[in-house]
């Protein structure tokens, strides 16, 4: 368990780990700005709403930045094989990006990944919550097996760690509190 | 006396508190079992009760044990022959009550293999120890000068509806020995004392004292013709009850004469010659000479006067009796005349004279109990039969005082001072009281004399069949138990003044006793002590108590035969059984009788068959129906001992057939096969495994922490996000390969 001396320890660790990611970020962006800056110039502008949603999304998981970010690549991706395709200069990267046709694809397909975000998981949770029923029902089904087979002591050592549970719960459960 | 056999279908289960008996009084005996008619009324035949009558004085004061009054006789028809080891026919119907004994029956006999063959039987009383040890040894072999035995065996005896010892004899043709005289007294001059009685009767001590046994009933009316012209003498028997048992006290060494009559012990051929020298008085006499004293008085006498003073001292004894008789009567074992000094004397041969040691006199006589004590024997006696006034002597130092001024015996007035300071310090528990105090004291003044705690008085040798005795009797073993828990036995030993291997064994097996009665467990107790003791004893459990088990070989056999009859839901098994076994049988079965004390009833009836189990297969008996089925009816707590249910099931049904078979080693393996409960244990703790991982696979999923509509829309967000990367490489894939057509 942790306690409230460890707390700031853990956000400093935290914070000292997510400076040092920033730094190479940057490191790599600057790399990437030498080698291939026409690219980076229209990957930068066509995927503002990916951003937007990594700022937005608090999860850990980041699943709805993932969902965004995988569709607003695809609206992206065809103007950056056209300029490396084509030429490759910060020109050719200025006329694309200057195309409002072009951002409106791009953020489209962002749109669109938002829209998926926000109408599939309602979706598929209502098919997760069935299964889930059934697997429950499949193993309250098992343990009904075992306990016609050897007997109520056969649950005796789910029953012992509940008790331990709750014994360490009552025991450790104040502590922590001012 | 009461009628001896309904004395003796007195069991355990027939439990009255009675007073322990006591010396006989007024130079007679007081028969061991006087006190014990609570026998079970019901089993009685018809008309066979009889109103206990007082043996009426003789004129000529010679003491007699009481033996059964005549009884009515029974009914042929009702009561048939009863056959004894397929040769012998004992008819309950033909009394022979001339030939009765103390504690057994007398009836006609017909051997089948030799018509005409003069024989009777001894029907034994149940429950009382006999003494099969010499019992076997005279099948074997014939004692010249004692009534011949022809075979003994335990025979269901009818009237009483129990199974007890029967003991065939040749019958002694001219009867008894007293009965020879009618109404005159039976005296023998001085020249016929010798070839009459003392050569046969010695002739008897002697080749008893070859196969290291003592006669211990040797007396004037137990003496008997064997030929109708009543030329051949014998002495009668002594199986029929413990060694010294039915002795009128006079008959006895002043040691053992102190002891209750079932403690006092195995005894000696030395004791067989005092019983001797008693007779050759008595038969030279004609009478008894201390008729008129009480038990107490002529014990005083003889400690303080010595035996052969104390009967002969005012009689006129023939110059060439005076020697036998006084070293037949000595009090001092090593003084007593043996065999070979008997022999000599019989041959002509004479012997020096004794000098007798006068015993240490006191200046002055203690006072106590109302009488005038001369010797410390004397003192050590009255103090057993008056605790209370004992203790007040004791305590105020008037004793001490008394050995110190009297005595001039200082060792012995500290060794008292000890005892009492010894008490004082634990007093308040058991160890100090007054009862265990008065023991000591009486021990430490008469090393010789028995251990005489709250009137239980016995002699070491001798305490097996006073315990035996006294749970005939009360049905517990209360004193026993005490005397063992208080050590009286060892401080017995410690004061004895030479150390004899003898005694040093006897001290080992009494720390072994206290050892086995401390623990309360099955096969333990004073039970196991009573067995240990009594190897001859038959088993006393209530379940056997219409059999009569004496051996481990019949045991299981025996045991089998009840159950018919037995309650199907009690266990055939208690603390006697347990004991009798424990004490019998050969192979260690300690662990067995551990688990069968188990508190845990499963592991007490586990042991229990695989006690029984053993004794089968150990024994090579084939077969146990009526066990098997007993045991078989009790074994559910057993199977429960498995934690699958099929399992259970199996067994279950697989019990009828090995009940069929008889077989309890196969019951054993059945209800406790190492395999399959090594099986089932493992199988459980997986089951319970199995079972943990279900439950917290539910936990995880529909568990009281997690909240399901949430945990369910994340797993549709991470769908999602998944759908959408697929999506996305796919797209890639296919304008990467549109482009670059």
């Amino acid at each position: 368990m942790t306690t409230p001396q460890m707390q700031p320890a853990n956000q400093e660790e935290r914070r000292r780990r997510g400076r040092s990611n920033l730094t190479w970020f940057l490191l790599i962006l600057a790399f990437l700005a030498v080698l291939a800056g026409p690219t980076l110039m229209v990957f930068g502008l066509g995927m503002v709403p990916t951003l937007v949603a990594l700022i937005v999304d608090r999860t850990k998981q980041k699943n709805n930045t993932l969902c965004v970010g995988s569709i607003n690549f695809i609206g992206v991706f065809p103007y950056i094989m056209s300029l490396w395709g084509g030429f490759n200069d910060f020109n050719s990267a200025k006329i694309i990006i200057s195309d409002f046709f072009n951002l409106l694809v791009m953020y489209s397909a962002a749109a669109f990944g938002w829209f998926l975000f926000l109408t599939m998981p309602s979706v598929i949770s209502s098919f997760v919550t069935v299964l889930q029923q059934r697997k429950v029902a499949q193993l309250r089904g098992e343990q009904k097996d075992l306990i016609d087979e050897w007997g109520a002591e056969v649950a005796a050592i789910v029953e012992v760690h509940k008790m331990e549970k709750k014994e360490q719960h009552m025991e450790h459960g104040m502590e922590g509190l001012p | 006396m009461a009628n001896a056999l309904d004395q003796a279908v007195e069991t355990a289960a027939a439990q009255k508190d009675v007073p322990v008996p006591q010396e006989g009084e007024g130079g007679g005996v007081a028969s061991p079992v006087e006190n014990d008619a609570v026998g079970k009324v019901a089993a009685k035949p018809p008309g066979t009760h009889k109103t206990a009558t007082k043996p009426k004085p003789k004129p000529t004061g010679i003491p007699e044990p009481d033996r059964v009054e005549p009884q009515p006789p029974l009914d042929a028809v009702q009561f048939p022959p009863v056959e004894l080891n397929d040769r012998y026919l004992i008819f309950p119907s033909m009394a022979l009550p001339d030939l009765n004994s103390p504690q057994a029956m007398a009836y006609a006999v017909e051997d089948r293999r030799e018509s005409g063959r003069q024989l009777f039987a001894l029907i034994c009383k149940p429950g009382l120890p006999v003494r099969t040890s010499l019992m076997k040894e005279l099948k074997a072999q014939s004692i010249n000068g004692m009534l011949p035995m022809a075979d003994y065996g335990a025979v269901f005896w009818s009237p009483i509806d129990q199974t007890t010892v029967a003991i065939v004899f040749d019958r002694p043709l001219g009867g008894r020995y007293l009965d020879a005289f009618g109404d005159r007294p039976p005296r023998v001059n001085e020249y016929e004392l010798g070839k009459l009685i003392l050569e046969p009767v010695s002739q008897a001590i002697s080749e008893l004292m070859a196969i290291d046994f003592a006669h211990r009933a040797i007396r004037l009316d137990n003496l008997f013709y064997m030929d109708k012209e009543k030329r051949e003498l014998v002495v009668g028997e002594c199986l029929s009850s413990p060694p010294g048992f039915d002795q009128p006290a006079i008959y006895e060494p002043l040691d053992r004469a102190y002891a209750m009559p079932s403690g006092r012990g195995y005894g000696m051929s030395y004791d067989d010659m005092y019983a001797l020298g008693v007779i050759a008085v008595f038969a030279l006499l004609g009478s008894n000479p201390v008729a008129r004293l009480s038990d107490d008085e002529m014990f005083a006498a003889k400690a303080e006067f010595g035996s052969y003073q104390c009967m002969c001292g005012n009689e006129r004894i023939p110059m060439a009796l005076i020697e036998p008789i006084r070293g037949l009567l000595s009090d001092e074992e090593f003084e007593r005349w043996n065999m070979e000094a008997l022999d000599q004397w019989l041959n002509g041969r004479k012997k020096t004279p004794m000098q007798r040691r006068p015993a240490t006199k006191p200046k002055t006589a203690l006072k106590f109990g109302g009488r005038d004590h001369m010797t410390i024997r004397s003192i050590a006696h009255a103090f057993s039969k008056n605790v209370p006034e004992a203790v007040k002597i004791i305590k105020n130092g008037k004793l001490e005082q008394w050995i110190n001024s009297s005595l001039g015996e200082t060792v012995l007035a500290d060794a008292i001072t000890g005892i009492i300071t010894a008490c004082k310090v634990q007093e308040g528990s058991p160890d100090g009281t007054d009862d265990v105090l008065v023991a000591k004291v009486c021990i430490r003044l008469d090393p010789h004399a028995p251990i005489r705690y709250k009137n239980f008085s016995f002699l070491p040798d001798g305490f097996g069949v006073a315990m035996a005795v006294e749970y005939l009797r009360k049905g517990n073993f209360q004193i026993p138990g005490e005397i063992l828990a208080r050590d009286l036995l060892s401080f017995w030993v410690s004061v004895q003044n030479a150390r004899t291997p003898d005694l040093t064994s006897q001290e080992r097996t009494f720390q072994t006793l206290r050892s086995f009665a401390k623990i309360n467990e099955m096969g333990y107790g004073m039970e196991r002590c009573l067995y240990e003791l009594n190897h001859s004893l038959p088993c006393q459990s209530t379940m056997l108590r219409t059999t009569y088990v004496d051996h481990i070989d019949n045991f299981i056999s025996a045991l089998d035969q009840v159950a018919d009859q037995a309650d199907a839901r009690s266990r055939p098994m208690d603390k006697h059984i347990a004991a009798f076994i424990a004490t019998h049988f050969k192979y260690d079965i300690a662990p067995h009788l551990k688990a069968l004390s188990d508190k845990k009833e499963e592991t007490s009836l586990i042991g229990l068959l695989s006690l029984y189990a053993l004794m089968q297969w150990r024994m090579k008996i084939p077969t146990l129906y009526g066990l098997s089925s007993w045991l078989g009816g009790l074994l559910s707590p057993a199977i429960g001992t498995y934690h699958s249910r099929t399992t259970r099931r199996q067994i279950e049904q697989e019990i009828p057939a090995l009940v069929r078979q008889g077989s309890l080693p196969e019951l054993f393996d059945l209800i406790d096969n190492a395999e399959r409960r090594h099986l089932d244990t493992t199988d459980f703790d997986e089951a319970q495994i199995a079972f943990a991982h279900a439950e917290a696979e539910i936990e995880s999923i529909a568990g009281e922490d997690v909240d399901q509509a949430k945990a369910a829309l994340q797993v549709g967000e991470k769908v999602t996000a998944m759908i959408a990367i697929v999506l996305s490489m796919i797209a890639t894939a296919v304008i990467i390969f549109v482009q670059s057509m």
